[in-house]
């Protein structure tokens, strides 16, 4: 049965079935890949980072996580509407419409957190910030981006090659640095 | 496989179309991205990323013990004992941990509402002040259950000051466990009207008569450390405990000798092993002992006079005795006796008072006296004056009598002859669902309040209760609303309560504290030792205040020795127990359902304990739906042949057979209670341990239907590997 199943698909017809059948695949698959690279809907769409950056907002300041645990946060929104209930175009412009809505109706603005890795790995931004490394660093150079993207992907080969970088010569810390239990635990 | 299609290629295009799949199905990080919502207003004194911990008092029971439950951006994530906390020392039990399944429970009551169709809360509240003032207050009743304390203080000051009926306080748990009859007992036989406290971790051999003190009995989590310190035996030889009982409860499982006596022989029994042991260590026979006669005892109650007196030889050749009376045992028409002799045990072991005895749980801070809840008699008698009309007006709050009480009591049908229920319920039980008017109140976790840790503690103890989250849903703490509606209905009513809320109201009672000498803190003023007060979940005294039992008494009684009466026809003893599971309340947290029994380790239903003799004359096997008749009424449920049990008895769960509250409760399993007739004892409790029933077999076990449980049946009946004969 399935010899001739073979025999058939052997068949210049057969082959060309084979050929579409396996095309299909393909460009799913490269379909399915391009879906999963691409940035959640975010409830402000073009947040600009840049304006903020440009009027000397620190990281910190919206997100104190980064600097003593796991999470660097999203802002309450009562922190975005300390300042922004004193700028008038918060009432006027359409960009911040979302801003507006949700905080004059009480409800949340529901980001999509994409700075993320797997569940498996126990990220801390604390020791990161301790060790001198600075936001962009991982982040990237936000002053001149509007929402947030991944500079690059967040995967064990990019976080073990500078852990391999900052370790250099000592053996000791190197050791440390790129044991499994350092992150997987 | 063919010569054209080698195994390499199949296996390539196999690797190929598993790695197309797994891109299709999503490892990229689009499959990890969720929505987060931020606070809106984050409050001060958290931090993003970090976990904010709060001390409150657990209110799946009475016992009030501490816990800590985490919380994280507003959510409580996990409880844990507080471990500070002098009762239960960073312990909990099943119930405790699923306490969160009672606040995220879907089926809450979100706002106040008229027969389901929601209103507002100022209606609601001028509901209740025109109830308050146009009703005379002594046509005004509260039913409340056994937690929490605040709330029953704030009715009990208002009754005080305006009339009204005394708040009466009633809980399923402790109608099974039958309080009114352990603590008129302690009366009789230790001169103190409170619940004697027995030491279990300083004993060397405990007897239990059908106390189920690790499972829901008074206080199990402390308990359950007691029977830890028994057992423990780096620093003593390790204690041996002895259970005697009809049915292996849980408890009973972890004895070392189990004595399945003959129902209602408990008292015999134990004026038995007493006159035993008095005449193998001589002297006078105390007078309470001169009753009985053990041959006759041993024919009367199935128990071997070799084991009679062998029981006897630990009890008068040992040290640290123990005597624990409980459970089914007191609930039969002589439980008074039963508990009475065991006491008196107790006494002739000389333990009173002393490390590894029995003592008299202390008052709690600011109790002026030992407040039991109402004996299932009293709440006989408050469904006849429902019945007659003298009580016009009813609020009922933290207990669910419709279900918690047998049938036989008809609460139901007096709660039809009262002009207006409030109910006060969280969640839609079977009494709510009759209410006129339901205003909910908040969840547990979301409550402020105290509860007085009434035993298991050895000090003083004040279990403090703060909200952990803000309440979800359009609910409002009865004690506002109660306030808020006095107020309203003025007079002695606004008198009574000049609060502006329930948090002054705390306030007040709480900081009366301050005074007292002691403390495990003090604070110079109010504000602070609020602060403390909450900081560390309560406020507790730092010495014992446990008192020393009367020992003249015990001995010197005059114990009817008489075997318990049991009404019906049927040729079986009925057994109803508390699910150590989910005991009166827990039926509705899929939790606490999916937990499995610890002796049968059956989920999320109701079963009848069936001994396999009796089962094979029956013609009965696991899984067969079987039915059970009493005269008060009859329920099916699903048979479960248990070896350890007498075959002359049958034990079913309470816990399950609800017809509300809510989606995981309903429709599941069957009521014991629903078997029970209104008998009591001399205490006024409920004689449920007490009726004869038949059993007889419906229909055979269908495959993929009966009982869902852990266990093989191989390795219990050798089910499978053929039956040796």
């Amino acid at each position: 049965m399935i010899k001739k199943i073979f025999d058939w698909l052997k068949q210049p017809l057969g082959l060309i079935a084979v050929g579409i059948v396996f095309l299909a695949l393909f460009s799913a698959a490269a379909y399915g890949i391009y879906l999963t690279q691409q940035a959640p809907d975010q409830p402000v769409p073009e947040f600009p980072h840049k304006t903020h950056i440009a009027f000397g907002i620190q990281c910190l300041y919206c997100h104190p996580g980064a600097v003593k645990g796991p999470a660097a946060g999203i802002p309450s929104q009562a922190k975005c509407w300390a300042c922004h209930n004193q700028i008038q175009k918060t009432m006027t412009s359409t960009k911040l419409a979302p801003l507006k809505d949700a905080v004059l109706n009480g409800q949340s603005l529901e980001w999509v957190p994409v700075a993320i890795v797997a569940d498996f790995v126990q990220f801390n931004h604390r020791a990161h910030i301790a060790a001198g490394k600075n936001c962009e660093d991982c982040h990237g150079d936000l002053s001149q981006s509007t929402i947030y993207q991944n500079p690059q992907v967040f995967n064990m080969g990019w976080c073990l090659n500078c852990h391999i970088q900052a370790a250099g010569e000592d053996q000791v810390k190197l050791t440390k640095l790129s044991d499994c239990g350092t992150c997987h635990y | 496989m063919s010569e054209q299609f080698s195994r390499r290629d199949f296996l390539k295009l196999a690797g190929l179309g598993a790695a197309t799949t797994a891109i299709l199905t999503g490892c990229g990080p689009a499959s990890r991205y969720v929505k987060r919502e931020p606070y809106q207003q984050m409050p001060e004194y958290n931090s993003v990323g970090q976990s904010t911990y709060y001390a409150t008092t657990c209110r799946e029971c009475a016992a009030g013990c501490g816990l800590i439950v985490r919380t994280y951006q507003g959510r409580a994530l996990k409880t844990e004992g507080n471990a500070n906390h002098p009762l239960n020392l960073g312990k909990t039990c099943a119930r405790g941990q699923a306490t969160l399944q009672g606040l995220y429970n879907p089926d809450r009551v979100t706002d106040p509402n008229k027969a389901g169709a929601a209103m507002a809360w100022d209606a609601a509240i001028q509901v209740v002040a025109d109830t308050l003032a146009n009703y005379k207050p002594e046509e005004i009743a509260f039913l409340m259950g056994t937690a929490p304390d605040h709330l029953f203080d704030l009715v009990t000051d208002m009754a005080n000051a305006t009339g009204m009926n005394a708040p009466i306080r009633f809980g399923a748990l402790s109608m099974f466990e039958a309080r009114a009859t352990l603590s008129k007992a302690a009366e009789e036989a230790l001169g103190h009207f409170s619940l004697p406290w027995f030491d279990v971790g300083g004993a060397q051999v405990v007897l239990s008569f059908g106390a189920n003190f690790l499972e829901t009995w008074l206080s199990p989590v402390s308990y359950t450390r007691g029977f830890a310190g028994l057992r423990e035996a780096k620093t003593k030889v390790r204690g041996k405990f002895i259970q005697f009982e009809a049915r292996l409860s849980a408890t009973g499982a972890k004895a070392d000798e189990w004595v399945p006596l003959r129902p209602g022989t408990e008292a015999l029994v134990a004026l038995a092993i007493g006159k035993l042991a008095a005449e193998i260590r001589g002297g006078a026979l105390p007078r309470v002992f001169s009753g009985v006669e053990p041959i006759d005892v041993a024919a009367a109650s199935d128990v071997p006079l070799e084991t009679l007196e062998r029981i006897a030889g630990l009890v008068a050749a040992s040290g640290g005795v123990l005597a624990i009376p409980g459970g089914p045992a007191l609930g039969q028409s002589n439980g008074l006796a039963v508990a009475e002799a065991v006491l008196a045990l107790n006494a002739f072991a000389d333990n009173l008072g002393k490390p590894g005895g029995v003592y008299i749980s202390g008052l709690a801070p600011a109790q002026v006296e030992y407040q039991r809840a109402a004996s299932a008699q009293e709440m006989q008698e408050l469904a006849d004056k429902m019945a007659s009309g003298a009580i016009k007006a009813l609020f009922v709050h933290g207990v669910n009598p419709v279900f918690e009480l047998p049938v036989s009591i008809d609460f139901k049908g007096a709660m039809a002859n009262v002009e207006q229920v409030i109910s006060f319920a969280t969640f839609p039980d079977e009494t709510s669902s009759l209410a006129h008017y339901v205003f909910p109140d908040h969840h547990g976790l979301e409550s402020w309040g105290y509860q007085r840790v009434a035993t298991g503690a050895a000090q003083p103890v004040l279990s403090g209760a703060q909200p952990v989250v803000s309440p979800f849903y359009n609910t409002r703490a009865t004690a506002d609303v109660l306030i808020a509606a006095a107020q309203l209905a003025g007079g002695k009513f606004a008198e009574a309560l000049p609060y502006r809320d329930e948090v002054e109201f705390l306030n007040t009672k709480v900081a009366a504290l301050m005074a007292e000498a002691d403390g495990s803190f003090s604070a110079p003023e109010a504000v602070t030792f609020m602060a403390y007060f909450q900081q560390y979940g309560g406020w507790w005294k730092k010495s014992s205040a446990l008192a020393t039992p009367a020992s003249d008494k015990a001995l010197e009684q005059n114990i009817a020795a008489a075997e318990a009466e049991f009404s019906g026809e049927g040729e079986f003893f009925l057994v109803p127990f508390v699910s150590p599971t989910l005991a009166e309340a827990g039926a509705n947290k899929p939790w606490l359902q999916e937990l499995p029994d610890p002796t049968t380790t059956v989920m999320w239903n109701t079963w009848v304990e069936i001994n396999p003799k009796t089962a094979e004359e029956l013609g009965i096997a696991t899984d067969d739906l079987v039915k059970v008749s009493s005269e008060a009424g009859e329920i099916q449920a699903y048979a479960y042949l248990y070896p350890a049990i007498r075959p002359d008895t049958v034990a079913i769960p309470y816990g399950q057979g609800h017809t509300a509250y809510g989606r995981y409760a309903e429709n599941r399993g069957a009521n014991p209670a629903n078997l029970i007739s209104g008998y009591f004892n001399e205490a006024g409790d409920l004689a449920f341990a007490g009726m004869k029933v038949k059993v007889e077999k419906i229909s055979s076990a269908v495959s993929g239907a009966g009982l869902s449980r852990m266990e093989s049946g191989m390795g219990v009946y050798g089910d499978f590997l053929g039956k040796e004969e």
